[in-house]
Formats: structure tokens, sequence, C-alpha cells
């Protein structure tokens, strides 16, 4: 309940992060059903389709995850310490009101899925995809029931996960590692040729290398950008970037994931096709995981400022013009569109010759 | 040309604040202060906690803006400035230190003493220059290619005090930076603050608890519930003195009134 008081008094961007939320919850639940739809109408090859419904779960899942640590129920408050609300108590707090935006979604996506397959009647589109979601064949009610409570529950384990207290990882530890999958995912693209099992196994560890490089690239960056003899702007920008990486780095190698995926898809379209036949809800899966991504990203710079206002603070009691301030945080971001526009680009190349060879 | 007023201040002053009130949301901060700096002179703001000393401080270092009353440094005034001018004030004349040193954690040691210079534009050459040289004049010079997080507090505020020096303001605005230290690292703090600014004649204003201000000030300014404390204690004991009937209500007797 105290989950719920908090939720329901905070202001209204919070507010809007949260339905966010529960707009990526809606989107990832509908295409878990449009999926389940389909595989009741034809069994085969249902399989690789589910498992690609799984990376819109991931990524929303780490959205919502970024949402609740910028969220100021979930934070080290000295008015819910004061009442005994401590660390344990404050994952609680967060996992529930993950859950709560999460389920919010699912129930959309369901009230929209059952709208439009012609169940629900009495409003406009009723009925408007029955053909697209096999309006025909009934869906397996606890079938449905589970890939929806899948999104919330994984959301809010993965909530409860993340806000437990641990110890940050040192950003650079993680770089070799995330280097030697792509490595080894671009290599398994190249060997198993378009149109086999071997391609979303190796962009899957393709992705999954550059999330793990993202924190090391990010450092490497701040460390650039602060290298030889630095002002005020380029020192605070690089020093800054360097003591974030470990927390913008990893949704930062998410989207390069992300958009080294999608960079990669208009190069095969512009080469000649797939070798897989596309269905009509992967365009809109693919703009939620890109929104759900980027999104996150944004969320964590908004944790990540939240967190400095006590240096923006000392800064400004130095007297540090807003415009330095400002122009260090666009330094920030130009330097991580500069080094990870090339490395996406990269990938995004090597994936496509490797598929279209 | 026009007569000064009456209560003009003297022409070594170099910053005072004239009749100022200050509140916070509803709540008095500030009744009514008039306090005159005089050119290189420690003054010793003291009085308990919740008594208005950072309000003041802050309101003559341009931080905050007085509702009511003047604040002028150098024949300027400070209450009808912008907020960028205030800002270029703070940074060219004015050093501030807290009771938090307020380190920048991802700077090393002397990079932080020297973000006042780097920031107004210096060379990194000459502005690690002065830092460091403030660093060993502060006797913190051993830690300057540190993080402050390798630092005590007392160190760490000691670099804080580095920094405010490391421009040679006009005025050192010091809020209690003794707060999170013992005696004897506050007494040389002090000291050390004190010393700095006799030699390089800047001015020091020190907001401070009364035994400290008495022992390093040159002067000392006592306020007590957001006025001078002359004026609150004669206020409080018009009220509450001889045991006669008084008209007004006397501070604090609406809380005695409550039967908890």
């Amino acid at each position: 309940m105290l989950a719920l008081r908090l939720v329901r008094g905070s202001r209204p961007v919070v507010q809007l992060r949260r339905l966010l939320v529960a707009a990526a919850s809606a989107g990832t639940g509908f295409v878990l059903l449009y999926v389940l739809a389909g595989a009741t109408a034809r069994p085969a090859g249902s399989f690789p389709r589910l498992l690609w419904a799984l990376v819109p779960l991931a990524v929303t899942a780490q959205f919502a995850v970024a949402v609740a640590r910028t969220d100021p129920a979930t934070r080290p408050r000295e008015g819910l310490d004061a009442v005994g609300l401590g660390p344990v108590q404050r994952v609680l707090v967060a996992a529930v009101s993950t859950a709560i935006a999460c389920t919010l979604g699912s129930a959309l996506a369901l009230a929209a899925f059952l709208h439009l397959r012609g169940e629900l009647t009495g409003l406009p589109f009723d009925g408007a995809g029955a053909g697209l979601l096999h309006a025909d064949r009934p869906v397996p009610v606890a079938a449905a029931l589970t890939l929806l409570a899948l999104v919330p529950l994984s959301a809010c384990a993965a909530t409860a996960l993340a806000l437990r207290p641990h110890p940050p990882l040192a950003p650079q530890t993680a770089l070799p590692w995330g280097i030697a999958l792509t490595a080894c995912g671009l290599a398994v693209e190249a060997y198993a040729g378009p149109g086999g099992a071997g391609m979303p196994v190796g962009w899957a560890l393709t992705a999954v290398g550059l999330s793990l490089a993202g924190p090391g690239i990010a450092y490497a960056c701040g460390a650039l950008v602060q290298a030889v003899r630095p002002g005020a702007m380029r020192l605070l920008a690089g020093r800054t970037l360097q003591e974030e990486a470990p927390r913008l780095g990893r949704p930062l190698g998410v989207l390069c994931a992300v958009g080294a995926g999608a960079l990669t898809a208009v190069a095969l379209r512009g080469r000649g096709g797939f070798g897989v036949p596309l269905g009509p809800l992967t365009g809109p899966a693919c703009a939620l995981v890109v929104l759900c991504a980027a999104a996150t990203l944004l969320t964590r710079a908004v944790e990540v400022r939240q967190d400095r206002s006590a240096t923006h603070a000392a800064l400004r009691d130095l007297g540090a013009p807003g415009a330095v301030l400002r122009t260090a945080a666009t330094l920030r971001a130009t330097a991580l569109v500069a080094v990870c526009g090339p490395v996406v680009w990269g990938v995004a190349q090597l994936t496509s010759l490797a598929l279209t060879r | 040309m026009v007569a000064p007023p009456d209560n003009a201040p003297p022409d070594n002053d170099v910053l005072w604040a004239r009749s100022v009130h200050y509140s916070h949301s509803g709540s008095p901060g500030l009744i009514g202060v008039s306090v005159g700096v005089r050119q290189g002179e420690v003054l010793a703001l003291t009085g308990p906690r919740g008594s208005g000393k950072t309000t003041l401080l802050r309101c003559l270092s341009g931080h905050l803006v007085p509702e009511q009353g003047e604040i002028w440094f150098n024949s300027v005034p400070v209450h009808t400035m912008g907020a960028l001018a205030r800002e270029r004030l703070r940074r060219d004349r004015f050093g501030w230190i807290g009771p938090d040193p307020q380190l920048l954690p991802e700077l090393k040691v002397w990079e932080n003493a020297a973000l006042p210079l780097l920031i107004s534009g210096a060379s990194h050459r000459s502005a690690k220059a002065a830092a460091c040289e403030w660093l060993d004049r502060l006797d913190i010079g051993a830690f300057a290619r540190k993080r402050p997080g390798a630092l005590t507090r007392a160190e760490s505020q000691r670099v804080a005090l580095a920094r405010a020096l490391v421009k040679e303001p006009a005025v050192v605005f010091a809020d209690e930076p003794t707060a999170p230290l013992h005696r004897a690292e506050r007494a040389l703090l002090l000291r050390t603050l004190t010393t700095a600014a006799r030699s390089h004649g800047i001015t020091v204003l020190l907001a401070t608890h009364e035994e400290e201000g008495a022992a390093v000030a040159d002067r000392r300014v006592e306020l007590l519930d957001g006025r001078p404390a002359a004026a609150a204690v004669s206020g409080a004991t018009a009220v509450n003195g001889a045991g006669g009937p008084s008209d007004e209500t006397p501070e604090g007797q609406a809380a005695c009134s409550l039967s908890a």
C-alpha cells in the first residue's frame, strides 16, 4: 500500500516515466500475444518467432529498471529513512511500483488484443485485426496469461536484482569480453551465412558483446575528452563521463547493439532481402525496441543528473557559469556519438557483409 | 553632489548589508539585519543554529537576493544585479567554503583546487602552478595527485580552503568550515584561514560558534532568531522582564500553551 501511496503522490514527470513503462509493457505484451495467436494457427516455425519476441521483453525490462532507479520513491531519502524504510524495503517498493506499471501495460495489451480480434465490442476498430490475429482460432487462456505475466515478473525481478545493494564494477573490466563476444558473433554469422540458425545466435552474441563493451567505450570516450592539458570544460566533461561510465555504458551498449541491428536490416534490404519472411508486426516491434533502448539511455542520464545535483550545487557555489556546465554536457554527448557512431556502422557493415556473401 | 544619508557606511567598508529581510518560503530567516564588513578584517558571525548566519552569508555573497534591504559590495549594489552578474561577481571576487568540502570526486585534489581558475579560463599550466602553490602553503601539497576520496575530512576541508583562496578573492565567505572537525583540527583550520587571509589582504566573513569566533576574529556580530542579537535580546527582555504584565505576545509562548 505504501508503494501505491508513493506512486499516487509523485510529480507529473515521474508519472509520465511510469506511463512510458506501461506503454512499453503493453507493446511487448501485444507482440507476445500476437506470436501466441500465430502459433495456435500455424504451429510450425513458431519457436524462433517466440525467441525473437524475447528481445522486446529484454529491453522493456531494462527500461523498467532504469525508470525504477530514477523513481523518487526508491532513492535514499531522509523522510523514508526516518520512518525506518531502509535499502531493503526500498527495493521492495521499487519492485512493487514496477510491477504495477507493467501489469497495467499487460492489461492494456490484453484489452487491445481482444478488441482487435473482435471479442470486445462497442468501440471503433472493433475486430479490425481479426485476420491478422487469427480470430477464428481460440487462444489458450493459460498460455496468454502466462505470456502476459512474463513482462511484469521479469521487470519486477530485474528491478529487485538491480537495486539490491552491491558494489559497482570497474567499467574497463568487461571491455575485452565485450570485444571478444562481438568478434565471435561476427565470426558465427560469417560462418553460418544467411538463412541458417547461425544468424540469430551470431546476432545475439554481437548484441551481448556490444552491451558488455558499452561501459568501457564510455570510459574511453571520457579519457579521450580530458586528455592533454584540459581546461575546465574538457576536465568536467571527460571526468564525469569516466565516473559515470558504469551507469551510462550498459544502456549505451544496448542502444549500440539495437542501432547496429537496425542498420544491418537497412543494409540487407538494400542488398536484396533478409532470407527470412518478415511478419506484419516486425516493423512496430523493432520501433518498440529502438524506442525502449533510447528511452533507457535517456532515463539513465536523468538518474546521473539527479545524483550529481550536489556536484552541480558545488560548481554553482564557485560561480561556474551555466554555459560551462551545459557545454560540458553537450561535449559528453558529442564524444559518445562520435565514438559509438563508427562502431555501430562498422558492426552493421560487417554483419551485412557476412549475411550476404 | 548628494549628501550621503546618515547611516551611510564608512568608506573602508568593502561589503555591507542594510536592513536585509529574507524568508524561507514563509518562515522568516532574516529580519532587518544590517552589517558592515571592513576591508581586510576577519568578521565572525556567531549565533546558534537557525539564527540566520548561513542565510546572511548567502545574501551577502549573492547566492540569494534579499526580499527587502540592500547589499553593497565596493559601492556596487548587489541586490539589484541579475543572476548572471551575481554569478560573475561570485566567480571573480568571492570565495566560498562551507561545512562540507563539496569537492568533485572525479577530479584530483589539485584539479579541485584549481577549478575556480580553470573556470575563469586560466591556462592549464598556470592554474596548476597556482593550485599547487596554495596546497603547499596549506600543508597538503603531498596529496595533490590523489582523489578527494582518499583524504580525511580535515584534509578535504583544507583543499576546499585552497580552492576558496586560489584566486585571491576580495572576500572569502566561510560558513561553519569547522563543523565536521574535531577541536585540534578546528583551531588549525581557522588559524590557517585567518593567517592566509591577513597575509594576502583578503576579507573574511566567518559564520561560526562563539568561542571560535572570539579566538580568531577581529570583530564579532551575533545573530539570534534572524536579528542582530542585541535587538533580539532586548526585545525578549522587554517582553519577559520584571515580571510585569505585557501587551505583546512573547515569542515561544504559543508553544508553551500546548499540553502535550
